[in-house]
């Protein structure tokens, strides 16, 4: 991937996710509705709450790939967090688009993979 | 809302960039100029400072502030005064911005890439907020 190329995607996701976690802080009990009821059953605390969490984590994450830092660490919690998302809520007409958001974090993180990362999976 | 998400989009490309400039600075790199030849010229003239503090570290909290007030008229917490805020702060940065490429033009006589899409970046955030005032 050349530099320019990964900035952009790296500034890209990184207002994605920041806005985000803007918008679930705005309306929690809006976005809690997407959550699957078997999904929500296994929360340990309420939907709400649980999507605050959410929030956060997403602003982490944004703030983390807006500033070049822990690129890879942020990517990687960030496509978890979509893997999570799918999961919970399915692929519908709205989170189909998170498997794009999906793609780009888990190209920045092949991207930024710590070195040793690679050298383990090298020798394995 | 529409205005606010292109402000905070701006504001966090402002951030990136400037978050750039300042690692660039410190690490004593030079930064990478995509159009012409003069940013290290313009970044490191006598200009690049207010009362000893760099401009970059000025345009940093600058940004952070115009994208921590954006995202507070989203979660619609005292719309009223936070609006105003922002058109102020937005509009001194405009005309900090006017005045840095003055002196790109006129003084330093070189271009830097960063600033000048620092200052657009700036001056799109004031075209936004006209525009959203109006219609």
């Amino acid at each position: 991937m050349s530099k320019t190329a990964f900035h952009i995607l790296r500034v890209g996701l990184a207002i994605t996710f920041l806005w985000i976690g803007i918008l679930i802080l705005k309306q929690p009990e809006a976005w809690a509705s997407y959550i699957a009821p078997w999904a929500a059953g296994l929360l340990p605390v309420s939907p709400v709450e649980a999507m605050q969490g959410t929030a956060v984590l997403d602003l982490a994450i944004g703030l983390l790939l807006l500033t070049d830092t822990w690129v890879w660490l942020a990517a990687l919690i960030g496509a978890l967090h979509l893997i999570t998302v799918l999961a919970v809520s399915g692929i519908t007409d709205i989170t189909v688009r998170d498997i794009a958001i999906f793609a780009g974090a888990v190209a920045l993180f092949v991207e930024t993979r710590p070195k040793n990362l690679l050298i383990k999976q090298k020798t394995i | 809302m529409t205005a606010f998400a292109l402000l905070f989009t701006l504001s966090a490309i402002g951030i990136s960039e400037t978050v750039y400039l300042i690692r660039t600075r410190i690490a004593a790199e030079q930064p990478v100029c995509p159009i012409g030849e003069g940013c290290a010229t313009v970044l490191t003239s006598k200009y690049s400072k207010i009362f000893l503090i760099p401009n970059d570290i000025l345009g940093l909290l600058a940004y952070v502030v115009i994208s921590f007030i954006a995202a507070l008229l989203v979660l619609e917490i005292n719309v009223d005064l936070w609006s105003l805020i922002i058109k102020i702060l937005v509009g001194a940065a405009s005309l900090v911005s006017l005045f840095f490429t003055y002196l790109q033009w006129r003084e330093i006589r070189a271009w830097c890439f960063w600033c000048l899409m620092s200052a657009f970046t700036i001056w799109l955030m004031g075209i936004i907020i006209i525009f959203s005032s109006v219609i």
